[in-house]
């Protein structure tokens, strides 16, 4: 089943990217007939807008799944989590970071984010699984980080180990969660930001994106 | 009193809005059945309970998976939050308390919610001591809060070995209190052999089992209402 205009709609509606992945490996008994996943993400900062824009796209790709007569299951942004719902459950049953690698929108980076190409880290997730046999992206298998290690070094925390990442071993631990937790929760309490970031902002493909759009 | 069509059409849109998952139209349709002036309790159990049990029934049909069942109880729960304000206490003889959860070294509570549901919805009070419940305090709750009810539950056979020591310490202590278990790897055998008085094997039986109940319950208010 052709993919492309579900992703043609959705980037029209505001994602910056749309990608179908074969994620049937990641699945658990619960969803395991949601072989396809749709990774769609937009380039902006976490603010309330582009969460409920996520949260959009997400309805409209669910609408148009069911008007092909097919089922679905939203995977929220990490930032919506609609805590308290029965289906909050099955949330955590499924990573986005998964559907943008089996959908060969980027790798997990040394700092643990999703690094795209042209966009770096800088973009917010969310995925809609489904049984629609849409056809898939080729995934992205390994890390392109190379030999940089900018993360690892500007992290407050000392939570980025400097691994390379493999879609063959994804459960490793690329950084150390319970570091960069402890810090987020000082910086949280000091400041009332979210998190410190450094690992996004100093990535050269998220500060290339910068550059790129000044030139423009 | 509201006309015949205008309650059906309401009760319609409770149904359908559980079948669809539709969490806004069992909000509005259970904000029309109040506004109607129609009994909460009616629009309960013709409407949201209604819907769930063709749920039931297209899981059973494989119409329907985990997901979508999870996604029918939000709905029916959008529905009941606006409606148990409302509803009248039920004299139906088997209206009590109940004593729930997952026990010790077992995280996994879906089963567990759905059959919490139907106890809501049932009108039961419902003391969900949630996931991974130390054994004494099922014990230590039940004593509590004198529940006729306790329900344990369990998806790993690692952690389901604690139930009989449960069983055993409550009917020690209380002789009269019904306990359920359910879960993957509990068994018909394994209830009667630890002396549990019922059992519902896993998620979509357990929710079989409190439809069944439900529906039960349904019954005898029908019979109560024909015999008036």
């Amino acid at each position: 089943m052709n993919a492309d205009p579900l992703k043609q709609y959705l980037l029209a509606e505001g994602a910056t990217l749309a990608g179908v992945g074969d994620v049937t490996r990641a699945l658990s008994a619960e969803i395991i007939h949601l072989g396809r996943g749709i990774a769609i993400a937009v380039n902006r900062s976490l603010t309330r807008e582009s969460v409920d824009l996520l949260v959009r796209l997400q309805a409209l790709t669910e609408g148009w799944l069911k008007a092909n007569g097919f089922r679905s299951l939203s995977i929220p942004p990490d930032s919506d989590r609609r805590n308290g719902k029965m289906i909050t459950k099955l949330y955590k049953l499924f990573c986005h970071k998964t559907a943008a690698t089996c959908a060969g929108l980027g790798w997990v980076g040394k700092n643990g984010l999703i690094i795209n190409r042209q966009y770096g880290s800088k973009l917010s997730w969310a995925t809609v699984l489904t049984d629609a046999p849409l056809d898939t992206d080729s995934p992205t298998s390994v890390s392109e980080c190379g030999v940089c290690d900018l993360c690892v070094r500007h992290c407050p925390s000392g939570a980025v180990k400097g691994d390379l990442w493999s879609i063959d071993d994804p459960m490793k631990e690329i950084v150390s969660y319970e570091k960069c937790r402890a810090l987020k929760g000082k910086i949280t309490s000091l400041s009332g930001k979210p998190n410190c970031g450094f690992c996004i902002t100093v990535c050269p493909y998220s500060r290339n994106l910068g550059r790129r759009e000044k030139i423009a | 009193m509201a006309d015949e069509a205008r309650k059906k059409e309401i009760f319609e849109k409770l149904r359908n809005g559980v079948i669809q998952y539709d969490e806004d139209a069992c909000r509005e349709g259970a904000q029309e059945a109040v506004d109607a002036g129609l009994d909460a309790n009616e629009a309960i159990f013709d409407g949201l309970v209604s819907g769930m049990e063709e749920v039931g029934r297209l899981f059973e049909a494989q119409e329907y998976f985990v997901p979508e069942i999870l996604m029918c109880a939000d709905a029916l729960y959008a529905g009941l939050d606006i409606l148990k304000p409302h509803c009248k206490q039920m004299d139906l003889g088997v209206r009590g308390s109940v004593v729930i959860g997952t026990v010790e070294g077992d995280v996994h509570d879906i089963g567990k919610n759905l059959v919490k549901m139907m106890f809501d919805v049932a009108g039961f009070h419902v003391y969900d001591l949630g996931r991974d419940v130390p054994l004494d305090k099922f014990v230590d709750e039940q004593l509590k809060t004198d529940s006729e009810l306790v329900c344990l539950s369990a998806m790993m056979t690692t952690s389901m070995v604690g139930m009989p020591t449960v069983i055993e310490k409550i009917k020690a202590k209380n002789p009269d209190c019904m306990i359920m278990i359910g879960g993957a790897p509990t068994s018909k055998d394994l209830a009667d052999k630890w002396g549990a008085d019922g059992y519902a094997e896993d998620a979509s039986n357990a929710l079989k089992e409190a439809i069944k109940m439900v529906s039960f319950l349904k019954k005898l208010r029908d019979e109560k209402a024909a015999k008036q």
